[in-house]
């Protein structure tokens, strides 16, 4: 087969609903979109357990403190599952988990907007898991039908385990909104905080070339603003019903087009934020991930040295 | 219902203040080492042995919140207020847990050593005469055994590397060492505890049983052994600590601290 | 396992069978992390399972590591990592389809014999279902004899 054919094989599978997999042929375009999503996925995963890892250390309870132990290893887990998937897009480009790893902290690949933002009060911690993860669980569910099977399998994995966290930031974020007067002011303080970013990280209203490739590819089914809408649908009537006020005045629900109105936030500023890692927290965090990665190098370097001296476990 | 055993009277004033003091210096123990382990969160070498290393740190908090529950059913107040609204004084840790996590192989050395004594503390308390104890114990156990085999495999790999990772744990295990006697310490009660059987073992045999333990995992790793065990500089189990503990227990509370009466 | 060289269950087979393993450059971290998959046997009634991959300098690192990347919340009661060099497997996308069931295999189904429940009417009896059997002697929902009753 030529590739022409080849490429038509492949659309032709698609099209049937068929999943491709890691050792399938694949169009370039396809494994290049496929791996920047994936990549960008993974590492954002890794990038998002700092913001609230920060809040382990303070948590306020022993429950919460377990908790949110085991949801910021989540996260981790998560991007462990995600870079596996990547790394096996990637091999025919001869790189692997180093490299994919290294890539975040030399701004070849990015990570999402919200993680480079500020968590200062415990209210983060739990306006994070409540909708900051609330827009990712939109994001990943709608991502389950991927045609790319080793994607689809973790997701559905990735989104077994939201709905933990999906529980575990509504149960922070009660408590506050049920609590004193001081209390109830950091969840509002925290909710003005995070509004824009929430609405960025959707992404841009109209259809990129890049987004309908991958909706032609079936790598994804839905528009960016299809999931917003979706968000608003789930989470506004539920920020409402705890007395919270949202901070956007225009923001309303037309009964007639059954769509959501809402006022774009300053998308240049969300945009810079993360390409350049301009955001108020994207450096000290990069440096975390420096740290952990290029500076811990000699730890892995030693377990590959020492790896034929003595089996201690097994 | 007489469920206690020979040597236990929960209404003698000792046996309950040696009882309490015993599971304070348990439960400060966990706390500070997972509180510890949970700072690496995000930050492990690789990605796999971070999530690896979380499930310890949630292992060692979920012991000591046990340890903490077991205070508030005989007359201490609730867990939480246990854990996060006690002062640096009233704590029972051994210092070798509140200090700073350094690098990965202080770390490694610092927990290495940690689970090889709790593993000898929790058989000492295996047959305790505190029911609720010796109960707990069997259950903490089976989870340590998976952390020992981590640590060690950890511990002898790094010190087998050679190069820079060597250079680091040896300087790792020379800068724990003056912290270990401290471990073995049952605090201000070690008689009592030992008359009324809550524990089986006395502090020197702790040690000695340690070093039996510890010796051959030097040998395993190519480390000499270092036969001078100095005495501890604070007296962690009498409530003498490093300024470490203060920066750990401000962050632990600081949350807590903001409004103790609130539900958080 | 006569050649130790290629067993893979030792950390000196290990070599064989990861790219890099022997005579690797001091601390080249590129070449010395393998992928192993790790299977999961979540009770002795069931089979191991493949749930996913972890990268790791070793097999008992990668063991020790899947554990709680993939048991954290489930249980179980034995896991395995396998170098995936030393896996085999058939293609996805091949000319010629390995799983191709073109025609009519319900003979070898217990659903292809339907006329049997119409047969025994005529003889005032029932036909006999495997089920059944494993509920006479194990009891209703006996976990062990699920797959063997379905």
């Amino acid at each position: 087969m030529n590739r022409e054919e080849k490429e038509t094989r492949f659309i032709e599978r698609i099209k049937a609903g068929m999943k491709i997999e890691a050792t399938d042929w694949m169009p370039d375009t396809y494994r290049k979109l496929l791996l920047k999503l994936i990549h960008m996925h993974g590492i954002s995963e890794i990038m998002g357990a700092l913001p609230e890892k920060e809040w382990v250390p303070k948590a306020p309870t022993l429950k919460r403190k377990l908790a949110i132990m085991a949801k910021v290893q989540d996260e981790m887990g998560h991007g462990q599952l995600l870079l596996r998937v990547a790394e096996d897009l990637a091999e025919p480009f001869g790189r692997t988990r180093e490299d994919l790893v290294a890539d975040v902290i030399h701004g070849r690949v990015k990570f999402h907007n919200v993680f480079h933002m500020e968590a200062p009060t415990w209210a983060d911690a739990g306006v994070i898991g409540w909708l900051v993860d609330g827009a990712a669980i939109i994001n990943q569910a709608a991502l389950l039908h991927t045609s790319y099977g080793p994607y689809a399998r973790v997701l559905k994995r990735i989104c077994a385990e939201e709905s933990f966290h999906m529980q575990h930031g509504e149960s922070i974020i009660l408590a506050l909104a049920g609590g004193t007067d001081a209390q109830r002011k950091m969840l509002q303080d925290s909710l003005n905080r995070w509004w824009e970013s929430l609405l960025f990280f959707f992404g841009p209203m109209e259809v990129t070339e890049s987004a309908q490739q991958m909706i032609d590819y079936g790598i994804r089914t839905k528009t960016n603003e299809e999931l917003r809408q979706q968000f608003f649908s789930k989470y506004v009537p539920r920020i409402r019903s705890l007395g919270l006020t949202i901070p956007d005045p225009n923001l309303s629900y037309n009964e007639t087009t059954k769509r959501w109105s809402w006022t774009l936030p300053d998308w240049e500023k969300f945009r810079k934020i993360v390409r350049d890692n301009q955001g108020p927290k994207s450096q000290e965090r990069l440096n975390l991930r420096r740290f952990a990665h290029e500076e811990q190098a000699w730890v892995r370097e030693a377990m590959i040295r020492s790896r034929l001296k003595g089996s201690v476990v097994v | 219902m007489n469920q206690l055993s020979r040597g236990m009277d929960i209404s003698d004033p000792i046996y309950q203040k040696a009882l309490k003091d015993l599971l304070f210096q348990l439960a400060d123990d966990e706390l500070c080492i997972g509180h510890r382990d949970s700072e690496w969160l995000g930050l492990a070498p690789d990605i796999e042995e971070d999530v690896a290393f979380s499930s310890i740190a949630q292992d060692e908090v979920g012991h000591a919140t046990f340890y903490y529950e077991r205070l508030a059913e005989i007359g201490e107040q609730d867990s939480d207020t246990l854990a996060f609204g006690r002062g640096s004084h009233e704590r029972r840790n051994a210092c070798l847990t509140e200090r700073e996590n350094g690098d990965w192989a202080y770390s490694i050395v610092r927990h290495f050593f940690y689970d090889t004594f709790d593993a000898l503390r929790l058989e000492a308390l295996a047959k305790s005469s505190y029911p609720p104890l010796a109960e707990g114990v069997a259950k903490i156990q089976r989870e340590e055994r998976y952390h020992l085999l981590h640590m060690h495999l950890w511990f002898v790999r790094l010190c087998l590397a050679g190069g820079e990772a060597r250079k680091r744990m040896e300087t790792a295990i020379w800068k724990v060492w003056p912290d270990i006697s401290g471990l073995f310490s049952w605090g201000a009660w070690e008689e009592e505890l030992l008359q009324r059987q809550v524990i089986h073992t006395s502090s020197l045999v702790l040690q000695q049983q340690w070093e039996e333990r510890i010796r051959p995992v030097f040998a395993e790793a190519g480390i000499e052994w270092i036969e001078a065990m100095p005495e501890p500089v604070k007296k962690g189990r009498l409530g003498d600590h490093f300024p470490e503990l203060n920066h750990l227990l401000g962050e632990l509370s600081s949350v807590y601290a903001l409004d103790p009466a609130a539900r958080w | 396992m006569g050649s130790g060289g290629n067993d893979p269950f030792t950390p000196e087979g290990f070599g064989g069978c990861v790219k890099g393993g022997e005579g690797m450059s001091e601390g080249n971290v590129q070449e010395g992390f393998g992928v192993f998959e790790v299977f999961v046997q979540k009770t002795q009634a069931d089979f191991h399972t493949h749930v996913g991959s972890v990268v790791a300098p070793s097999p008992d690192v990668a063991l020790m590591n899947a554990r709680e990347n993939f048991l954290r919340r489930d249980l179980g009661v034995n896991l395995w990592v396998v170098p995936r060099q030393c896996v085999t497997a058939t293609p996805y996308d091949s000319e010629g389809d390995w799983f191709a069931r073109e025609f009519d295999r319900k003979y070898r189904e217990a659903g292809g014999y339907p006329e049997n429940g119409r047969l025994w009417k005529m003889y005032k009896e029932k036909v006999l279902q495997l089920e059944e059997i494993v509920e006479d002697l194990h009891g209703k929902g006996d976990k062990n004899n699920e797959s063997a009753s379905s």
